[in-house]
């Protein structure tokens, strides 16, 4: 009982990570119907920024957080700009190539500026590395620190879609993009800054992981199919979705690594992903009728 | 027939695979393995090509099905002590039989999901390669065994290249022959409309399910083949980067274009050859090329063939009123009636 209490906390802990990148999948879903493949290399440039600036630069880690997540909203709008605006108009199939080859540009020039192969950048820890007690579970206090952030950006996205002009104009093009231009609404633009803040979360998702994961090029990818069985799982198109999936997928890795084998943890998401997509096409908590597949 | 018509698809093949069939006349050890990976490279292309520009369908599988072909060509040597001449084939048609069934979950999801389902499957291939200790020897990697020739009369060193050539040859002649034929009309008819080409009597599930199966044939064969170039077995040749070199082959050569495939394939592995001590500057280029031939020219490097060269054929290539085959966000920027949003609209 104690293993499974113990596989329980870590799973809900790296569940809230995981439902942080299947958030901003789903956000550029929702709006554009496109995944974009970038979206692991997003969060990788915001993990490394924050190292630039904390780490090198000593600059202090709340303002280099925010820079960090600046950094990425910034780099999100130049991938769309340059690569995805004009491939839109070509259908959804030439965006997802030109995603993934942004993909790897990102990641080439990550290697270039930040190391090679094999360089793995760890990344301080923020709060003491000593686990915390709770009866007789121990958690990692940074793991606190991400499922606490996790919460944060969640509210926060919820807000703005819920109250802000600029969330709201993302709604309407979502919803219907014919009828939300005939509204006056910039939808081109309004893409531009779904992309952008699909990179920002990607990009504080990065940097509230990056002491536990170590920083490396490669990074992004692992956890971007993590990150997309989560938002599979519930529904691509559903931020609520996104949330539960993402602690889904947590507790099922955390209790087949626990139960069956620890390496079997990276099979889960590939599982999921099948699974989902084959026998709940809506996922958790997409909509019904919705022609997805 | 005019002096122009000569100049065109037809004699840029002769002369590639002329020169490629004279290169180990004067070619040093090291060219002529570019020459050989160029060969197996053409093989993947045409492969893809099939799946992706011919069918239609957006897959990511291709470079872990190619794995599949060149571990399970070199494993059956290694563990059962075959021969690589009953290794080979075996391994080519395992590729084949797990591409297929992949297809089978696959084929009930369409454009975006299909992508995503297969980058999936490919990631779970790293994984089991990298995993499954026992049996493929993890990141390590191994030995194999280098083919005899003996039998045919080949020197060891020339072998595997002149097998190559052939089985590249045979399979580019097939190639042209089967897209022209009844089922590369149907995967085109399927491509450009896939209710149209219900309505004209293609049973979908079965040209999807052959065209999963060609083009893991052809990767499993490419796989096979280049273990026995190779005689040495990594996982990391496999992965998504591998897939992104191939994908950028059949877009810089033309989508939907048997030539193209041979066109890209032989340019861009110069350039792999070329910046293959350079991890980043080779993740940059091919993704530039990517992205850049996506926005400037989406249907490749034949475009300008037909247009400057009088005798440059594309009977089947993309063209400009079908490439908008999955309506995305941009149908609507330039105000065309996107049916997959009309759809979602009404419910």
């Amino acid at each position: 009982m104690l293993m499974f209490s113990y596989l329980m906390a870590t799973g809900i802990t790296t569940g809230a990570f995981y439902a942080l990148v299947a958030l901003g999948i789903v956000i550029v879903y929702k709006s554009t119907e496109v995944v974009n493949l970038a979206h692991g290399e997003l969060f990788m440039v915001g993990g490394m920024l924050a190292y630039t600036l904390y780490v090198m630069l000593g600059v202090p880690y709340l303002p280099s957080l925010l820079l960090a997540v600046a950094g990425s909203f910034v780099v999100g709008i130049l991938t769309e700009r340059v690569a995805y605006r004009s491939v839109l108009k070509h259908g959804l199939a030439s965006v997802l190539v030109a995603t993934i080859g942004v993909s790897f540009i990102l990641k080439g020039i990550a290697r270039y500026i930040w190391g090679g192969k094999g360089d793995y950048l760890s990344f301080p820890p923020l709060v003491s590395p000593e686990p915390l007690q709770f009866g007789n579970i121990m958690i990692m206090s940074q793991q606190l620190v991400v499922l606490s952030a996790a919460v944060v950006v969640m509210i926060g996205l919820a807000i703005f879609f819920r109250r802000t002009r600029a969330g709201k104009w993302m709604q309407a093009t979502a919803s219907n993009p014919k009828a939300a231009q005939l509204c006056g609404l910039r939808i081109d633009r309004i893409y531009m800054y779904t992309f952008a803040v699909g990179a920002a979360v990607a990009g504080a998702a990065g940097v509230l992981m990056a002491p536990l994961t170590l920083l490396y090029p490669d990074v992004g990818f692992v956890l971007f199919i993590k990150g997309l069985a989560a938002a599979v799982l519930g529904g691509i198109t559903s931020v609520p979705g996104a949330v539960v999936g993402g602690l889904l997928l947590g507790l099922i890795e955390q209790i087949a690594a626990g139960y069956v084998h620890s390496s079997i943890q990276d099979l889960v998401p590939f599982l999921v992903i099948m699974f989902a997509l084959t026998f709940l096409p809506t996922g958790l908590f997409g909509v019904r009728g919705l022609r997805k597949i | 027939m005019s002096l122009g018509a000569l100049v065109g698809n037809r004699s840029f093949l002769t002369l590639l695979f002329g020169v490629l069939l004279l290169l180990p006349a004067v070619a040093n050890q090291y060219t002529l393995f570019v020459g050989n990976l160029m060969l197996i490279y053409i093989i993947l292309a045409l492969g893809l090509n099939i799946l992706v520009g011919f069918a239609g369908l957006l897959a990511f599988a291709n470079a872990a099905i190619y794995g599949i072909g060149a571990y399970g060509t070199a494993l059956l040597q290694v563990h059962l002590g075959w021969s690589f001449w009953i290794a080979a084939p075996v391994g080519a048609v395992l590729a084949m039989v797990i591409g297929t069934l992949l297809a089978f979950p696959a084929l009930r999801l369409s454009g975006i999901f299909l992508a995503l389902a297969t980058l999936a499957f490919a990631q779970a291939t790293q994984w089991v390669l990298w995993h499954w200790q026992s049996v493929t020897f993890g990141a390590g990697g191994f030995r194999t065994p280098a083919p005899n020739f003996s039998w045919l009369g080949l020197h060891q060193d020339y072998g595997i290249y002149f097998v190559t050539w052939v089985v590249t040859v045979l399979l580019l002649m097939f190639t042209w022959r089967i897209m022209r034929s009844r089922i590369g009309r149907a995967f085109v008819a399927m491509r450009d409309g896939e209710i149209a080409a219900q309505s004209l009597g293609i049973d979908l599930l079965v040209y999807k399910a052959m065209a999963f199966a060609l083009s893991s044939f052809y990767a499993g064969v490419a796989g096979a083949l280049y273990s026995g170039l190779l005689g040495y077995m990594s996982p990391e040749g496999f992965d998504l980067f591998q897939m992104i070199i191939q994908k950028a082959m059949i877009v810089v050569g033309g989508l939907g274009s048997v030539v193209g495939s041979v066109l890209g394939a032989s340019l861009l592995v110069y350039i792999m050859e070329f910046l293959r001590e350079f991890k980043s500057t080779q993740e940059i280029v091919f993704g530039v090329l990517l992205v850049a031939f996506m926005v400037f020219q989406p249907h490749g490097l034949v475009v300008f063939m037909k247009r400057w060269l009088p005798g440059w054929e594309e009977p089947m290539h993309v063209s400009d009123q079908i490439a908008a085959k999955l309506p995305g966000p941009g149908a609507v920027l330039d105000g065309a009636v996107s049916g997959r949003k009309a759809s979602a609209e009404q419910t």
